[in-house]
């Protein structure tokens, strides 16, 4: 169908523009990219099966990310005094799983994020997953999942999505 | 400092203040791993994280590699993770099962209780090789109490009982609240780490007053903090509004110290009696099922905010967790961050706990990473050489003897805690191992 082989194409132009809004730090844009029962996940382990019953580095539903929303935003986030400011990089995307009659995909890709704040710069790289619907004309996370090759690792302070 | 000497290093510390020294030398580093972490009674893990015969962890009691394995009789042993024959490291994973332990060198292989088992081309082996000698070595003296590891690498010091038995409440204060009556460590664990001194950490666990100024970002314009329990409609009030940012209402909190450099905060007032969910709700009634109406409604109205087990782990009680302090270098920390399962709560309520945790203590967490901005800028003001002195002075000579209870009590927004942690690092620092 002529309608699929357009699909390719605009997710990837959505999965870069999602990256793009945290590089410019528009984080209230970024979270309503989030369906009302979207969840963003980074988990700890890796191949983690469930948020459920292990730690991760991130699982917020919209409650908690508009709470980490406000807390980027506010005035006195000592961990953010001076902003972080990151470049993503986003590649290798493929459509790893579509449910048409849902209108449900998932599309897999590579994700580099390098962070500088405070005279240091660090790496973040790993595979992510965005589970997408359709919304209308657009689309809307259902989750994210960023799978760090270092997720087991000691961080120190993270302050900004991935 | 070199020899450390007992009258120099007493020089550090005063009634209200502390040297930079401790938190910046390098030498004194060194002394204190030795005659800190060389001796005394260390956190090592929970017997829930080795179920099962031949289930172990691996961990580090200051700068040395150890095992907690679990042994096929069902005892655990702390063993000493460093080959008997040319010191590799033996476990290389941080936690697993394995039968028997074998080095990747020359497959030296030990039994679960630490015996040195085979050794490859035995007949290879120097004459009156003896392998009863050849046994990993083992921490000298283990202590456990509901389930918590203790280990010392020394062989004289005080008793276990004598370490622990100040705390003994509130290690059962955390255990009471799972309706089973026991805990597991299984849910994973957050890893931090920073550019800062080990003790940093170890004095924020009872520094209440950081909260309404370090902790500000978490904080509403009405001064209430976000839901931090399954079940709570919004968080404590940590600040007054259109004043300046302290909360009078801290002031009702305590802190205690009960010797050993131990000592806690009591509980932030939270209206207990409206929380409620669909998890907590019949967590609640699972509880009272249990242990009867009466004794769950006051383990649901906890006494203790957050405990410190001096020198290396805390016990957190709001977003209940575990805490481990580990020193890495003068200037480097590592912190890791249990969460606890509460045997016999419904899986949401478990979940509740883990999914707060992972927003206030996770390395990407809203709560910890101000805390830790807190520490890296601590270190590297505390490079300034025209100013000596850490003032620890808040509440000094304000403290009162609690006799009903054997304890020492104090605001909690004073630094009775912090002064009590130095004296037991001075009682430790002061005497050669």
């Amino acid at each position: 169908m002529a309608l699929d082989a357009a699909i390719p194409a605009a997710f990837a132009d959505f999965i870069i523009q999602e990256a793009r809004l945290l590089d410019e730090r528009r984080f209230r844009e970024w979270m309503a990219l989030f369906a009302d029962d979207g969840t963003y996940w980074v988990p700890a382990v890796p191949d983690q099966q469930s948020p459920f019953d292990q730690a991760s580095l991130f699982y917020d539903d919209r409650d908690l990310m508009k709470t980490r929303v406000d807390r980027l935003e506010h005035p006195r986030i000592h961990v953010q005094t001076p902003p972080s400011r990151t470049a993503h990089l986003v590649g290798n995307i493929a459509v790893e799983e579509q449910d048409t009659a849902k209108g449900e995909y998932v599309i897999g890709s590579t994700v580099i994020m390098v962070e500088y704040r405070d005279d240091v710069q660090r790496v973040f790289a790993g595979r992510q997953h965005h589970r997408l619907r359709r919304d209308g004309d657009g689309l809307r996370i259902v989750q994210k999942r960023v799978d760090l090759i270092n997720c087991d690792g000691a961080f120190e302070a993270m302050a900004v999505p991935i | 400092m070199r020899n450390g000497h007992a009258e120099e290093i007493a020089k550090l510390i005063e009634p209200g203040r502390i040297h930079r020294r401790v938190y910046t030398d390098p030498e004194l580093f060194e002394l204190e791993i030795e005659r800190i972490f060389g001796r005394a009674w260390l956190f090592v893990g929970h017997a829930s994280q080795v179920p099962n015969p031949g289930d172990y962890i691996t961990t580090d009691l200051g700068r040395q590699p150890v095992i907690m394995v679990r042994h096929r009789d069902g005892t655990i042993h702390v063993l000493l993770n460093r080959c008997t024959h040319r010191g590799a490291k033996v476990v290389n994973e941080r936690r697993g099962h394995a039968a028997r332990l074998t080095c990747c060198y020359h497959g030296w292989t030990f039994d679960t209780d630490g015996k040195l088992a085979t050794v490859p081309v035995a007949e290879g082996c120097a004459a009156g090789f003896d392998t009863e000698a050849f046994g990993l070595a083992r921490a000298p003296r283990v202590g456990d109490y509901r389930g918590f590891v203790f280990a010392s690498l020394a062989a004289k010091g005080p008793s276990f009982e004598d370490h622990i038995g100040p705390v003994k409440g509130n290690i059962d204060d955390l255990v009471d609240r799972a309706p089973d009556g026991t805990l597991a460590l299984d849910a994973g664990m957050h890893r931090y780490v920073y550019n800062g001194n080990w003790k940093l950490q170890v004095e924020n666990v009872l520094d209440s007053y950081h909260v309404p100024f370090g902790h500000a970002s978490t904080v509403n314009r009405d001064g209430v903090q976000f839901a931090r329990r399954e079940g709570d409609r919004s968080g404590a009030k940590v600040v007054e509004t259109e004043k300046k940012q302290t909360a009078a209402s801290w002031n009702d909190r305590k802190s205690f110290i009960a010797g050993n450099g131990h000592g806690w905060t009591s509980n932030t007032s939270l209206d207990d009696g409206k929380r409620s969910s669909p998890a907590f709700d019949e967590y609640k009634r699972v509880l009272a099922e249990k242990v009867g109406a009466e004794r769950a409604q006051q383990i649901l109205t906890p006494r203790l905010h957050n405990s410190l087990i001096y020198p290396n782990m805390s016990i957190m009680g709001l977003n209940i967790h575990i805490r481990v302090i580990k020193p890495i270098a003068v200037d480097r920390t590592e912190v890791n961050i249990f969460p606890i399962r509460l045997v016999g709560a419904p899986a949401a309520m478990n979940f509740g706990n883990i999914r707060l945790l992972n927003v206030t203590h996770s390395a990407a967490s809203f709560v910890q990473t101000d805390d830790l901005e807190s520490f890296v800028r601590a270190q590297k003001g505390l490079q300034s050489r025209l100013t000596d002195w850490v003032d620890i002075s808040r509440g000094l000579g304000a403290e009162e003897a609690d006799r009903e209870h054997n304890v020492t009590r104090g605001l909690a927004t004073h630094e009775m805690v912090v002064r009590a942690q130095y004296k037991a690092w001075l009682g430790y620092m002061g005497e050669a191992a």
